[in-house]
């Protein structure tokens, strides 16, 4: 406990006297960059941050406590050639502070929960050439489409880093890959997108043991140290190969001209690999007459390949439907069909087998401006899972992949997020709820401060609530509040 | 009999020529340069304002350099750096102009964009598009309220892009020489002696944020100079004054704004925006104000 009091204080002492200097000159490390750059169309920007999280139950365990030094450089070779990069270093020394995660730490495949390993550092890096009607970027980046926020639907070009649940922001969470992204236009406001994505990544899922461990690996992790238990375990990845490479195509049109000018919409079809391995479990018990059984289990952790078609569309009402109703809000929403899926089946948290599924997931969401810069935004989410095999339905039900719990063949979800800005947009509350099935839900308000053009800090809550089957209330016991300070420059 | 058929008949084409040109003069013409004339009505003058405050004068308007100053009372200076992109569209498809702005500097907003179509129709929001570099997403947002802040600054969405000549009902006053502005930013005394019509303007909306403003309207630029907004107990809670001057590159003349600095006198924040280097009419494609160049964004 004092050892943790000591780190944080040292913390904010650190970045106390780097604000004391940064009241005294300006901005030191944006004038030093400046002056020490060789060239003059390297434009290199950073931050420095602190992310710190306490468990609210005591108020004394430390879920993170991260620091992060990220670089972002862009040097124009042309005004239609520029190549971008981003560096990401970070260490989390929560794992070496609590006792309860030295495990982790200790284990070499879990090391990455502390820092980045391998290339993890690079986060991006790639080539923008820009013609009159062909963009190409070519190297790693990360791609989003879609409209909704916080839940994926057609976001599914870029894996996931979920070892923080979904509570970081996304484009912290997408695993960058490499590929090349061409975009043409074929009229004013009518594009083409084409992905050519060889690399290919699995999602990250914490391990057992730390603190957001989804509870799917975490009953994993149980039965494997099971007495008499052996568990094998194969990931089937795809090879990166010519024939493995993933593809995707968007088409994207904002009309002008009508009653319909300024609706958005996008037509979208991509060729990839589930990053959402599925599990299928083979076992085997050898009975031994004269001593323990032998209990073999086989766990092959599959890519599925799957086919994602959708669209999305949004409009804003600028003109009043009967006058002025309707005025003013913003309609977005999207669909995707994702084919040749598999889902596990069984009964809560023990797997039975696995089956091939389609899905089909949609979401609608309404944002306004009420009173004076109050932001409302309301989404609501719907996905749908069709087997596509039969299994003995009245013994068992479609497993969610997450938590293993019992999957209801229509999950519904529902989000809010409403924020404000005081002070000249220095002083900006917000507050999210995130409400699904079953009561399950989380509620996370957050308050940032803009203390000048460099220092900004905010603070907030995560609180889950329900059964641990679900979403959110798998997390029930891990609320947190949160500290964040960023020097920016 | 026939002296008094003569007589209808050449009032009536008097009238349809005399009424034609009122029609004419209701509406200015996009691509050319007005100056509001003594004589005028305040309409006609306050129609040669909108004009010239959206460039509508001009094909496209690039300014790379705008410096946006957020002044607090307690000595606190807040900046932002933006690029600014206006193309013309002159009606078509009922646009008025698309705007683009990048924002550049602090680099924890470095690269929002905002893609904005502005319509003829003053009863029509505008369309907008927002690059969100902390998502990576383009979003499309609703408009803001008319009265909210511009951008955390003290003008409202309104004083800087949304207020149409319809919104107001306008009284002239009269013409008086402008007692000069001293810009708290730099010191200097500007526009002092400047030729004015002075106008009273009120919003149509009712319970508006304002009760009325007074503008003076500089006679050469066909701009407004300086504002003071009163409440409804005629109380002056704003003022803000706009600088101008001639861009004449290419044999072109076009009034610009290069200054402006808003205050609220309730709080003591100012706002103060400076633009340099604007041109004009340098061909600005339309393929730029689309979603793919704010999909360029990297940052």
């Amino acid at each position: 406990m004092m050892k943790k009091f000591t780190l944080i204080m040292v913390a904010l002492i650190v970045f106390g006297g780097v604000y004391g200097l940064q009241t005294a000159a300006a901005e030191p490390v944006a004038d030093f960059v400046n002056q020490a750059l060789p060239f003059e169309d390297l434009e290199i920007v950073g931050y420095f941050k602190n992310a710190t999280a306490l468990e609210t139950s005591g108020f004394d365990e430390l879920l993170k406590f991260q620091n992060i030094a990220d670089f972002k450089a862009n040097y124009r070779f042309t005004d239609q050639v520029e190549l971008f990069t981003e560096i990401k270093l970070w260490y989390d020394a929560v794992y070496d502070m609590e006792g309860q995660y030295r495990d982790l730490v200790n284990k070499e495949k879990n090391r990455k929960l502390s820092l980045p390993v391998k290339t993890e550092w690079i986060r991006q890096a790639y080539l923008d050439i820009y013609t009159d009607r062909l963009d190409i970027r070519a190297g790693k980046q990360q791609v989003v489409w879609g409209t909704t926020d916080g839940v994926r639907i057609l976001d599914m070009v870029n894996p996931l880093d979920y070892r923080e649940w979904t509570l970081g922001d996304f484009p912290e969470m997408r695993i960058p890959l490499w590929m090349i992204n061409l975009e043409g236009e074929i009229a004013t406001n009518s594009h083409v997108q084409v992905l050519l994505i060889p690399d290919y990544q699995p999602n990250y899922y914490a391990p057992a043991g730390s603190p957001y461990a989804l509870r799917t690996v975490v009953s994993g992790a149980e039965a494997a140290a099971q007495p008499f238990v052996t568990v094998t375990t194969i990931d089937e990845k795809p090879e990166h190969t010519f024939e493995n490479m993933k593809f995707g195509i968007r088409w994207r049109n904002v009309i002008e001209g009508g009653i319909l000018t300024g609706l958005e919409y996008t037509l979208n079809y991509l060729h990839t690999y589930d990053f959402a391995s599925s599990a299928y479990t083979r076992t085997e018990v050898n009975i031994n007459p004269f001593g323990p059984p032998d209990i073999q289990v086989k766990l092959t952790r599959r890519a599925e390949q799957i086919e994602v078609l959708g669209c999305s569309f949004s409009k804003s009402i600028t003109e009043g439907i009967l006058g002025d109703f309707g005025k003013g809000w913003t309609l977005r929403g999207e669909f995707a069909h994702v084919g040749n899926g598999a889902m596990n089946y069984g009964t809560d948290n023990n797997i039975v087998g696995t089956v091939d599924v389609d899905q089909f997931n949609y979401a609608f969401g309404f944002d306004k401006v009420f009173l004076t810069d109050l932001q409302f935004s309301l989404q609501f989410i719907q996905m749908i899972a069709s087997k596509r095999e039969d299994f003995d339905q009245s013994q068992y039900t479609l497993l969610f992949g997450p938590t293993r719990g019992p999957l209801d063949k229509i999950e519904n979800i529902i989000t809010l997020m409403l924020s404000k800005d005081f002070m000249h947009e220095r002083l900006k509350p917000q507050v999210l709820i995130i409400y699904t099935d079953d009561n399950d839900w989380r509620i996370s308000p957050a308050v940032s401060f803009e203390l000048n053009d460099q220092w900004m800090f905010e603070t907030g809550l995560h609180i889950f609530e329900g059964r641990p089957q679900h979403l959110n209330g798998q997390f029930d016991k891990v609320d947190q509040i949160y500290f964040e300070s960023t020097y920016s420059w | 009999m026939k002296k008094m058929i003569v007589l209808i008949l050449v009032t009536a084409v008097f009238g349809f020529v005399w009424g034609g040109d009122l029609a004419q003069s209701a509406e200015l013409k996009y691509y050319q340069v007005y100056a509001p004339e003594s004589g005028m009505t305040a309409e006609e003058i306050m129609r040669v304002v909108y004009h010239n405050k959206y460039s509508l004068f001009a094909h496209d308007y690039d300014l790379p350099d705008s410096e946006v100053l957020y002044v607090d009372p307690s000595g606190l200076v807040r900046k932002k750096l933006a690029k600014r992109y206006r193309r013309v569209e002159g009606g078509v498809n009922n646009l008025q102009y698309k705007d683009l702005v990048v924002v550049t500097y602090p680099s924890s907003v470095k690269g929002l964009a905002i893609l904005t179509w502005t319509f003829e129709n003053p009863e029509r929001d505008q369309d907008v598009w927002l690059w969100i570099p902390s998502i990576k997403k383009v979003r499309k947002i609703s408009a803001s309220e008319d009265d909210d802040a511009f951008m955390g600054s003290d003008l409202t969405v309104e004083e800087v892009s949304t207020r149409r000549f319809e919104d107001e009902t306008y009284r002239l006053i009269g013409e008086e020489d402008f007692e000069g502005y001293t810009l708290e930013e730099t010191g200097e005394e500007k526009f002092s002696g400047r030729p004015c019509f002075v106008i009273e303007a009120a919003p149509v909306k009712p319970h508006w944020y304002y009760a009325k403003r007074t503008v003076w309207v500089d006679k050469e630029f066909g701009g407004i100079i300086f504002e003071k907004y009163f409440d409804k107990n005629d109380n002056l809670f704003k003022t803000i004054f706009r600088e101008w001057d001639w861009y004449t590159a290419d044999d072109l003349k076009y009034p610009t704004q290069v200054t402006i600095e808003g205050k609220d006198l309730r709080t003591g924040h100012r706002t103060v925006v400076f633009n340099k280097n604007q041109k004009y009419d340098k061909g600005l494609d339309e393929s730029m104000f689309t979603l793919r160049t704010l999909e360029r964004s990297k940052w």
